[in-house]
């Protein structure tokens, strides 16, 4: 296995083989040549990224050392606050919003010398599986063109799989860093709930909402993952972490890990998918993991207990837009009233809509025990079952998604059917715990697969661990025809 | 069964218009997702712990006055303001 790239870069960097100037104008000129294909960034900034990398080029003449991710040209999906730099969460009624305040990762990635080369495309407010519910229009996947990157943070999965960007930052409510990430042949890690602050993200669900890292390797996940994984006394839910960073822990190798495979997982998985796991599987037995059997009967309730209670959250968290503070306002109305209607209701996608009329339904007199309730306890039972499953096992393994990514076009005319490619990435926001998926095999029309690792609370280390031990010895798959090479 | 009556009425509480050609296919699209999440009623009543979900606990700080964001810049974003305060057409007459 190679030099991770954000390693390879630092050391062309700390050598002077490279300044961070020429690195990060070899990206921006990239970005102006691909991104028409592409569509991955919807807001680029260029002189944001100079000056970034022009402050790292006077501290590496000055003899002054650099940390890893200083110069390190990257992306943020469009939900992640950044102070002075438009973020519309790709949604009409954002579409002017400048915010006053950065995200606490953007602080924190700000602060250790990242270069910021844009904004991201991503499904509007996080709600989609396509990235094609983006008021931009969808983002592409590198491999195809003609199918989607995913959602909902398409942009960073397809800026990094097209080599547009070193690593991105997307957020995960029900899969959407890890769905993206195994359809555009990427690293995407979904860290557990309370380990990276949402201090800035634009809020969907709060109770599921994550923000992590898209890389092309494992280690370079663990790496940004160790940069932003800290305490924020802005985040109620941040609890940080403590020990060694995950980067320095994942040569250890799995010898003895128990891997979980769950059967429900694999029922109705596609056959290139399925054949690619049970490789999988086959390898990590040769690298002295022992692949456990066991089932999850519950598991078949996770998707309406997540589609019930995201929606419900979001139908209040959304109820912020009103026209008065900031973002879009309706033109021509009558009173208070009529404006905030009519401004949600132009300034809204039709998903989003959906979503909202979902969740105030589930939470209105009447249905509230039927569906919210419910759907809570119900998720207090999965919870309890793979703590269950976690007694078996270290880590589990499953598919990222049942399929490749879909052709263009072809996952908007159907809202419940496009729920459906959820089922394999929700249960682990449903129960708050870290997972990753990472590319293992091409399908017969050369579109990347993804597996899953699913690891315990705060067990970043272990699905990490297993992640890298596989990428070690699994072969090299294509790169997509796309962006910087050095 | 989802009604159309039932669509109005949440939208009034979302604050949303429904167009008259949009509310036939809205609520079949509603139908079909309330069918769906109607699966859970399938479950048996296993009483989880609702409590133990996130496994965390709040991340509490001292309630003291410490320096915020600057009203101008907020405004900034505001489409309507005047005085420091954000505007809108009168609530009452």
């Amino acid at each position: 296995m190679s030099e991770s790239m954000i390693k390879a870069y630092h050391r062309l960097l700390t050598e002077k083989k490279l300044s961070c100037r020429e690195l990060t104008q070899a990206y921006l000129q990239a970005m102006e040549r691909d991104n028409p294909a592409l569509n991955a960034y919807v807001t680029p900034t260029p002189d944001t990224a100079l000056a970034a990398a022009d402050a790292v080029d006077a501290k590496i003449a000055a003899g002054d050392a650099i940390g890893l991710l200083e110069g390190i040209p990257m992306t943020l999906k469009d939900n992640i606050s950044t102070d002075g730099i438009r973020t519309t969460c790709c949604s009409k009624i954002l579409e002017n919003y400048v915010p006053i305040y950065d995200a606490t990762v953007w602080e924190l990635l700000k602060s250790q010398g990242a270069v910021l080369l844009g904004k991201t495309n991503m499904d509007e407010f996080a709600m989609g599986s396509s990235c094609e519910n983006s008021c931009f229009g969808g983002a592409h996947n590198p491999h195809n063109t003609g199918h989607v990157a995913g959602g909902s943070s398409g942009g960073g999965a397809s800026a990094v799989g097209g080599h547009l960007a070193v690593y991105a930052l997307g957020s995960d409510t029900g899969g959407s860093i890890r769905q993206p990430a195994s359809f555009c042949g990427v690293v995407g890690l979904k860290p557990t709930y309370g380990a990276v602050s949402r201090y800035g993200l634009i809020a969907y669900a709060s109770s599921l909402d994550q923000i992590g890292p898209i890389t092309t390797s494992v280690e370079d996940a663990a790496v940004v993952f160790d940069a932003i994984s800290r305490y924020d006394e802005k985040d109620s839910t941040s609890q940080g972490r403590s020990g060694e960073p995950v980067s320095s822990t994942l040569a250890k190798g799995i010898t003895g890990m128990k891997i979980g495979v769950a059967k429900e997982y694999l029922d109705g998985v596609g056959e290139d998918i399925r054949q690619s796991l049970e490789e999988a599987m086959k390898q990590y037995e040769s690298l002295g993991a022992e692949i456990v059997p066991f089932d999850l009967p519950s598991l078949k309730y996770a998707l309406p207990v997540y589609y019930i209670i995201a929606c419900a959250e979001a139908s209040s968290n959304l109820g912020r837009y009103d026209g008065i503070r900031y973002g879009y306002k309706a033109e021509n109305y009558t009173d208070v009233n009529d404006m905030i209607k009519k401004t949600r209701s132009t300034g809204f996608g039709e998903e989003v809509k959906r979503r909202i009329l979902l969740g105030t339904y589930v939470l209105s007199s009447g249905y509230y025990d039927a569906y919210y309730k419910k759907a809570q306890n119900l998720r207090g039972s999965i919870v309890a079952a793979f703590e269950k499953a976690f007694a078996q096992c270290d880590v589990m393994l499953a598919p990222t998604v049942p399929t490749t990514a879909f052709a263009n076009g072809s996952a908007v005319s159907d809202p419940v059917e496009t729920y459906l490619t959820d089922i394999c990435t929700v249960p682990v926001n449903i129960c708050g715990l870290p997972a990753v998926s990472v590319p293992c095999g091409m399908d017969r029309q050369g579109l990347p697969i993804g597996m899953q690792l699913i690891g315990r609370r705060f067990d970043e280390e272990g699905v990490l661990r297993a992640a890298y031990a596989y990428e070690q010895i699994s072969p090299a798959f294509p790169k997509a025809p796309f962006g910087v090479t050095l | 069964m989802v009604t159309k009556e039932e669509i109005m009425k949440i939208a009034i509480l979302s604050k949303l218009f429904v167009a008259e050609d949009e509310i036939d296919r809205l609520t079949e699209d509603m139908q079909e997702i309330i069918s769906f999440a109607d699966t859970i009623n399938r479950a048996s009543d296993a009483e989880g712990d609702f409590d133990s979900i996130t496994g965390l606990s709040n991340a509490l700080r001292e309630d003291e006055v410490v320096p915020s964001y600057d009203r101008e810049r907020i405004l900034q974003n505001a489409g309507d303001s005047d005085d420091g305060c954000f505007l809108v057409k009168n609530i009452m007459k």
